[in-house]
């Protein structure tokens, strides 16, 4: 079985925030009006963590993006009161939409808040009405939902491996975000492989997990010479 | 028979009264209180309509009035059935005319705090869900089963020891007879009767006292059972429970003060059983005091870094105005009024009553909001204010308790009326009798 | 009053009684299966069927024991309110 995982460069990274437009587009995720997003309820699957250090002027900023960790072990799924929360067997942590009865304990207890709550009905612009991806189901108001690691993508990968009666090869199956990336600092990939770029990586010295003494066990993995 | 139904009506006529008496006071209150109700019930249509946007919730702090609320009633609840049930066990005499009223808080209350998580919920139309789809690992399905039985079990408690009473006003005929015929079970007041309902409120008050405790030491698993900073702590069981008995008395307390008022219960309802009730209160404020050091000394000893943040925005952030009151109300202002015989009045106890009701309902604010405000990642705190809706279902909610309360006081009598009569028939033999035990013999003559 | 009317009332206010029993039996029931279904559901999905058995073992026998307690007061009272009865017209 292969475990999905996903590496981010933060040396690499420019902050530019492409892979938040990207996941947005993919995903069809809501467009939340200014308002509501000054009181809290922006939609983001791929977040940006803006981290400000020093005092003025000598400021650093670090960028961190930062999607749903996919934990191993993830506090998320083990307080859902209805299992519209689950992870796989290849370690991807999803959301049953149309199950989730909406009662945000699984962003509560979610340590990195990873998810977003629809508020209200989600909007989009009519000309935007278009152009949704038809591979990802549109969300209801009430629900949770977060970044799936583009599992929609997984599933045409593996119908064509499977047609082609193949493994799913290195680098094939890649989520929006880091197919985007003009710089390149997402790496996407199978942990289990040993071949893989993501494994190789993640035992890099430069590697290190957010919040690992939780042991939630991330497999969101990022590189940084700084600290 | 009717002889006997005369004697009755002498005594204890003051109990009767307000459910063959209906005034106009009642009627306004009620008509009040239904419009109250009605507007809740349009802002939570409102709010099903388009969806919980309409409250202050956001994110970080996707929890607001509607869990701080659910935890607040549900600890309210404790007053009743709880208290009652060990004053039964204790034998305590002074608990005759207190029982009911305690065990009429349990039971209204719970049923709104128990409404409280599905108002909360996103998709409220989805949530027959836990039964298809259930997960009795979630600590909010325990919440379900132990609120459930909690319920069913205070609704039992509650109606047990009023079938006499019930009895007594179906043999007084009037309008209603055949409901209260109905209620009343066939209860003739027979010795094996009685026997078998003494047998059974002492099983079930044994019981009930576990399931209450279980209650809210689950609800506290709810918090506890995350890994966030300030929720993730092993003290939260206790430190719920103890709580909830706290504003719990109080309560109860505060509803004893009114209903000596509106039905001039003076006779029954004497300053001794204040003072009793106020005692226990103050035991209780400064057990809330010892838990709350214990478990802000030992975060601030560790200082854990995600541990601080949150601690820090309730001493000295946006929280510190509602973490001091909440002291002075639940601490400063109880152990004053009531360690002082001086303060100890009805006026005083009151008062001090009433703060530990707010002061306990700021507890649990400073519970739920703070930590979710102050995610781990570095997020920036975030910020939470109720709504409008928020607000009116609150209000709507303490109506709906008010209410609830008028109209049981208008078809049963709310204090015990053959416990009374028990009491002044059988128990100062009784009491005469176990006092003689605990005392020392007469002395043996040692050789 | 009349002593015919008197009892046909009787009747059905008893019926209306037992009725009122039976639906508790009824509700705890349904909180059985209930749970029993939600211990099959984690089994069936392997998600923690520990836990749910764990809870199930004090959950259930609690309702339990709160419906027999009504039971037995329901019971107990009529039993006896019978032979007392008896014992009136006898004397
Ligand atoms: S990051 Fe949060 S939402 Fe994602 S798997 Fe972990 S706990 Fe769940
Ligand atoms: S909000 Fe939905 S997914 Fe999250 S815990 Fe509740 S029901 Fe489960």
């Amino acid at each position: 079985m292969p475990k999905w995982a996903m590496v981010i460069d933060l040396d690499k990274c420019t902050g530019c925030g492409d892979c938040m437009a990207a996941c947005k587009l993919e995903n069809n995720v809501a467009i939340v009006s200014p308002e509501q997003t000054e009181e809290g309820r922006v939609m983001f699957w791929m977040d940006m963590m803006s981290v400000y250090d020093g005092e003025y002027p000598h400021v650093k900023v670090k960028r961190i993006p930062k999607p749903c960790f996919h934990c191993d072990n993830p506090p998320c799924i083990k307080v859902c009161p209805v299992h519209a929360t689950y992870i796989n067997p290849e370690g991807l942590v999803g959301q049953i939409y149309h199950r989730c009865i909406g009662c945000r304990y699984c962003m509560a207890a979610c340590p990195y808040t990873a998810k977003v709550f629809n508020w209200y009905e989600p909007e989009w612009a009519e000309e935007f009405k278009t152009c949704l991806n038809p591979d990802v189901s549109l969300r209801m108001k009430g629900v949770v939902e977060k970044c799936s690691f583009c599992a929609h993508r997984l599933q045409v990968v593996k119908e064509d491996a499977d047609a082609e009666d193949r493994e799913i090869m290195d680098g094939e199956y890649m989520p929006a975000c880091s197919e985007s990336c003009p710089a390149d600092a997402i790496y996407f990939g199978d942990l289990e492989n040993r071949e893989s770029k993501v494994f190789k990586l993640s035992r890099s010295p430069r590697a290190f997990k957010e919040l690992e003494g939780l042991g939630t066990e991330p497999k969101v993995i990022y590189l940084s010479k700084r600290e | 028979m009717t002889e006997e139904k005369t004697k009755t009506i002498d005594i204890d006529e003051a109990l009767y009264r307000p459910i063959y008496e209906t005034g106009r006071g009642f009627y306004l209150t009620v008509g009040i209180l239904l419009m109250i109700i009605l507007f809740a019930a349009f802002m939570y249509v409102r709010q099903v309509y388009y969806g919980l946007g309409v409250t202050g919730m956001n994110q970080p702090v996707t929890w607001g009035f509607y869990i701080v609320n659910f935890v607040f009633f549900i600890g309210i609840s404790h007053a009743g059935t709880l208290i009652s049930a060990i004053l039964r066990l204790s034998k305590a005499e002074w608990r005759r005319p207190i029982t009911r009223m305690a065990e009429v808080i349990t039971a209204i209350v719970l049923a709104i705090g128990g409404l409280h998580p599905i108002i909360d919920l996103g998709r409220p139309d989805r949530v027959l869900n836990i039964f298809t789809a259930g997960r009795l690992q979630s600590p909010l399905l325990w919440d379900v089963t132990s609120i459930t039985a909690y319920f069913t079990a205070s609704t039992v408690y509650l109606y047990l020891p009023m079938i006499p009473d019930i009895a007594k006003l179906r043999d007084r005929g009037g309008k209603l007879t055949r409901f209260y015929d109905f209620l009343s079970w066939g209860w003739q007041g027979t010795d094996h009767q009685k026997k078998v309902l003494n047998r059974a409120i002492n099983i079930l008050m044994v019981m009930v006292i576990p399931i209450a405790v279980s209650v809210h030491t689950v609800i506290s698993y709810i918090f506890s059972m995350t890994l966030q900073p300030g929720w993730h702590s092993t003290i939260f069981g206790p430190y719920f429970v103890v709580g909830a008995i706290f504003s719990g008395i109080a309560a109860l307390l505060i509803v004893m003060i009114a209903f000596r008022k509106v039905f001039h219960l003076e006779n029954y309802l004497k300053l001794i059983h204040f003072q009793y009730l106020s005692t226990l209160l103050l035991i209780m404020s400064l057990l809330w005091f010892y838990f709350t050091f214990s478990e802000y000394l030992t975060g601030i000893f560790g200082a854990e870094p995600h541990e601080m943040d949150v601690i820090l925005y309730k001493f000295t952030g946006p929280y510190a105005i509602f973490f001091w009151s909440m002291v002075v109300f639940n601490f400063i202002i109880p152990v004053i009024v009531l360690s002082f015989k001086k303060f100890k009045t009805i006026k005083g106890i009151l008062f001090a009553s009433i703060t530990v009701v707010i002061g306990m309902w700021l507890e649990r604010l400073n519970i739920v909001i703070p930590s979710l405000a102050n995610p781990r990642m570095e997020l920036g705190s975030g910020m939470y204010f109720p709504s409008l809706t928020e607000w009116s279902l609150f209000v709507g909610a303490i109506a709906v308790f008010v209410l609830g309360y008028v109209l049981f006081s208008k078809f049963f009598p709310i204090i015990s009326i053959w416990e009374i009569e028990e009491g002044r028939e059988e128990s100062i033999k009784e009491v005469e009798k176990r006092v003689k035990s605990y005392l020392p013999g007469p002395a043996e003559t040692s050789d | 009053m009349n002593s015919t009317e008197n009892t046909s009332r009787d009747k059905i206010i008893f019926t209306a009684q037992l009725a009122s029993i039976s639906l508790i039996w009824i509700f705890v029931i349904a909180i059985a299966i209930w749970i029993l279904n939600l211990i099959s559901v984690s089994v069936d999905l392997n998600d923690a069927p520990g836990i749910s058995i764990a809870i199930s073992l004090v959950a259930i026998p609690v309702f339990f024991t709160l419906a027999s307690i009504l039971t037995y007061v329901f019971v107990g009272f009529h039993k006896n309110s019978k032979s007392d009865l008896n014992n009136t017209l006898g004397d």
